[in-house]
């Protein structure tokens, strides 16, 4: 049980709640889109722009794992 | 993490050897230029980026044209996009305007930086956390001494206190408030070296499969390699867009606090 072992078993729990996260977004961005087709292009801005920043929260804690990794 | 093989491949110093900073330039079949002691190799892939910038924004687009054509064309076309999609969504006429061309070079410098690093002979220099965090303090700089500047103390007081706050709310949120604002550089900087770093590190463990695993997964593997890196000229553009949006936003939560 040393540090490698909880910043994998981190690093898997990181990518869970990045992938509902973006799983939700993106759910709610294409039927949004199939709803008023003509806004399409705004909505899939909106969708690119809230990805990169629920992915930045992703980073930051697999940033952190990828240190307890090494050390 | 994946251990050493008998013919002694270590997937940790390859991935090291590709992604580290180095004094050394490894160019395809020439010897590897050793660098001066005051210049690494990402330094030298910035001082590329930034006279690629300044060769093509001074030399190779044409100002006294009427109508634009060609690479005029297309760099407008970008500017354009951060003048009116970005800096004067964000931050009103006259000053989206005045911060346009400060955007404007944040993206276009981390688009040359991050795009570089797809090119073998450079390397990505976005990819190193102290690169990002130059970027990131150049941007806080902008919004901390940029809102000082436009209205002195009392202007920035009302970028910490906000209004209409009773008092037993304030111990706890002006230092909040503070932290928030070395927060939000922090997660610039986070942003675009985890979104580098983890791509070149996919490509690079695909391609260490091949030693690995044995030649038989060569071609599945480089064809992998390859549409994870198309994929990285998409993540390329999409972080040098999120890290000028989050700019442009963060300057007009400091410039006009009321809203």
């Amino acid at each position: 049980m040393d540090s490698a072992t909880f910043a994998s078993v981190g690093a898997g729990l990181v990518t869970i709640g990045a992938g509902i996260g973006i799983g939700k977004l993106a759910a709610a961005a294409l039927e949004s889109m199939a709803r008023q087709p003509e806004i399409a292009g705004q909505i899939r801005l909106a969708m690119i722009i809230a990805a990169g920043l629920i992915e930045g929260v992703a980073f930051f804690c697999a940033v952190i794992c990828f240190k307890a990794l090494g050390g | 993490m994946l251990g050493t093989q008998t013919s002694t491949f270590s997937i940790d110093e390859y991935i090291q050897n590709h992604l580290a900073n180095a004094q050394e330039w490894h160019l395809p079949f020439l010897p590897p230029i050793q660098l001066p002691s005051f210049l690494s190799l990402h330094a030298l892939m910035v001082i590329f980026c930034a006279i690629f910038l300044i060769v093509l924004f001074c030399f190779l687009y044409r100002k006294k044209d009427r109508v634009p054509r060609g690479i005029t064309n297309l760099l407008e076309s970008f500017i354009l996009f951060i003048r009116d999609e970005i800096a004067i969504e964000c931050l009103g006429k006259e000053e989206g305007r005045k911060m346009t061309p400060f955007l404007a070079t944040m993206f276009f410098f981390i688009l040359g930086l991050n795009l570089m690093g797809l090119i073998p002979i450079f390397s990505t220099a976005t990819a190193n956390i102290n690169v990002t965090a130059a970027l990131a303090l150049i941007t806080f700089c902008v919004y901390i001494f940029g809102s000082l500047l436009k209205g002195g103390l009392p202007h920035f007081k009302k970028v910490i206190i906000p209004e209409g706050v009773p008092w037993w709310i304030l111990v706890i949120l002006i230092p909040l408030e503070i932290l928030t604002l070395f927060i939000r550089a922090f997660a610039l900087m986070i942003r675009l070296v985890a979104n580098m770093l983890a791509g070149h590190i996919v490509i690079l463990v695909v391609l260490g499969f091949v030693v690995i695993l044995g030649y038989i997964v060569t071609l599945p593997a480089i064809f992998m390699a390859l549409f994870i890196s198309l994929l990285e000229v998409f993540v390329a553009f999409l972080q040098a867009y999120v890290f000028t949006l989050l700019s442009a936003i963060f300057i007009s939560l400091t410039f006009n606090p009321e809203h």
